[in-house]
């Protein structure tokens, strides 16, 4: 849900892209960003050179924000999970119009959200 | 004692860390040695230690051994279902973890605020291939045992704490506002926690503030560049939320 919320007036952000390698997000430097994300949170053997490729694109700097948000959404995350924090009944309604197209409600926890809503 | 104050120095790498980020990461070893409400220092720093027992596991490196606290069986189960096994988080697991022995929904929500502040602060090491900040030593003291009394169920799996409902004790907790995000709220149970949570969500993101304006004085990453950051690690974690 956060992804669909947070796509509100930034019209330049493609939703399929911040699921799909495959589909341009439509964000400058979502390649690299994504690439970065993606070895992080999947302990691959990519992480360095990802690193590496965001800090050519994008500079030192960037890489310590990357990598500030990867840890704070790492963390936001297991809470959600591990509180079971439903879903308004707003944004169940409104999130009806894409979800599904994204692949999220394949996601097992969608259980845990929309159980209380 | 290891005192804080010299670790998370950053100088020696190869980023260019912020020093409030720094600061956050300090303030979080400091809040991780110290009694909590349900948890005494010693086993807060065996929550944090098993947490990293259980990334070890998950990413195949050797073991680094336990905390110097003896958990609940529950507590050690729950930690690494956390961490290594997210998406089959369940309800009835919740449930069954907070009726088990030595467990309670405080003690598992105070357990949980360790995790994933410990946890945070490690992904961010781990993402810039930094070594990992050795745990402070526990600070001696007794939990204090205070439930907030103005806890109740409002949705989320643990009970939580309104805007409306905030006693003195933890009149701060939401920082003044009529209206908070339901992640504050779900930690609730524990004030500390959403301390914690406010203050490395304030370092690692944005503060509360930022965003609500245009201002990200901090920031390097324009704000559509760490959405599209923020929702990839979601879908990574099928996190539905």
């Amino acid at each position: 849900m956060l992804l669909g919320r947070n796509s509100e007036g930034n019209e330049a952000l493609n939703l399929n892209g911040t699921v799909r390698n495959e589909v341009d997000s439509g964000i400058e430097h979502g390649d690299v960003l994504l690439r970065f994300s993606d070895a992080a949170v999947g302990r691959s053997d990519d992480l360095a050179a990802a690193r590496e490729a965001l800090s050519v694109a994008m500079g030192p700097d960037a890489v310590v924000d990357c990598a500030a948000t990867i840890a704070n959404f790492q963390r936001m995350v297991r809470i959600a999970d591990g509180c079971g924090i439903p879903l308004d009944p707003f944004s169940r309604e409104e999130s009806a119009k894409w979800r599904d197209g994204l692949g999220i409600d394949n996601f097992r926890s969608r259980g845990n959200t929309f159980s209380q809503a | 004692m290891t005192s804080t104050a010299a670790m998370f120095s950053y100088a020696d790498t190869a980023w260019p860390v912020l020093e409030r980020t720094a600061e956050a990461h300090r303030r979080s070893w400091d809040m991780l040695a110290a009694p909590g409400e349900w948890w005494t220092g010693a086993e807060r720093i065996s929550i944090a230690a098993e947490c990293r027992r259980a990334s070890a596991l998950v990413d195949g490196l050797p073991d680094p051994g336990p905390g110097p606290a003896e958990l609940p069986e529950a507590a050690v189960f729950a930690i690494h279902k956390l961490i290594g096994d997210l998406p089959n988080v369940t309800h009835d697991w919740y449930d069954e973890t907070i009726s088990a022995e030595g467990m309670s929904d405080a003690r598992y929500i105070e357990m949980l605020g360790v995790v994933v502040h410990i946890w945070s602060v490690d992904e961010f090491h781990r993402a810039l291939d930094i070594d990992l900040e050795p745990l402070p030593d526990p600070i001696p003291g007794e939990p204090t045992q205070v439930r907030p009394s103005g806890a109740r169920a409002h949705g989320s799996w643990p009970q939580t704490i309104l805007p409306e409902d905030l006693h003195e004790s933890e009149a701060d907790i939401y920082g003044g506002m009529e209206r908070t995000s339901n992640v504050r709220a779900a930690m609730s149970l524990h004030p500390d926690s959403v301390r914690w949570l406010t203050d490395l969500f304030d370092a690692h993101y944005l503060s509360w503030i930022e965003i609500q304006s245009e201002q990200e004085p901090f920031r390097v990453l324009t704000r559509p560049q760490r959405e599209l950051v923020a929702a990839r690690v979601s879908a990574l974690n099928e996190c539905f939320y």
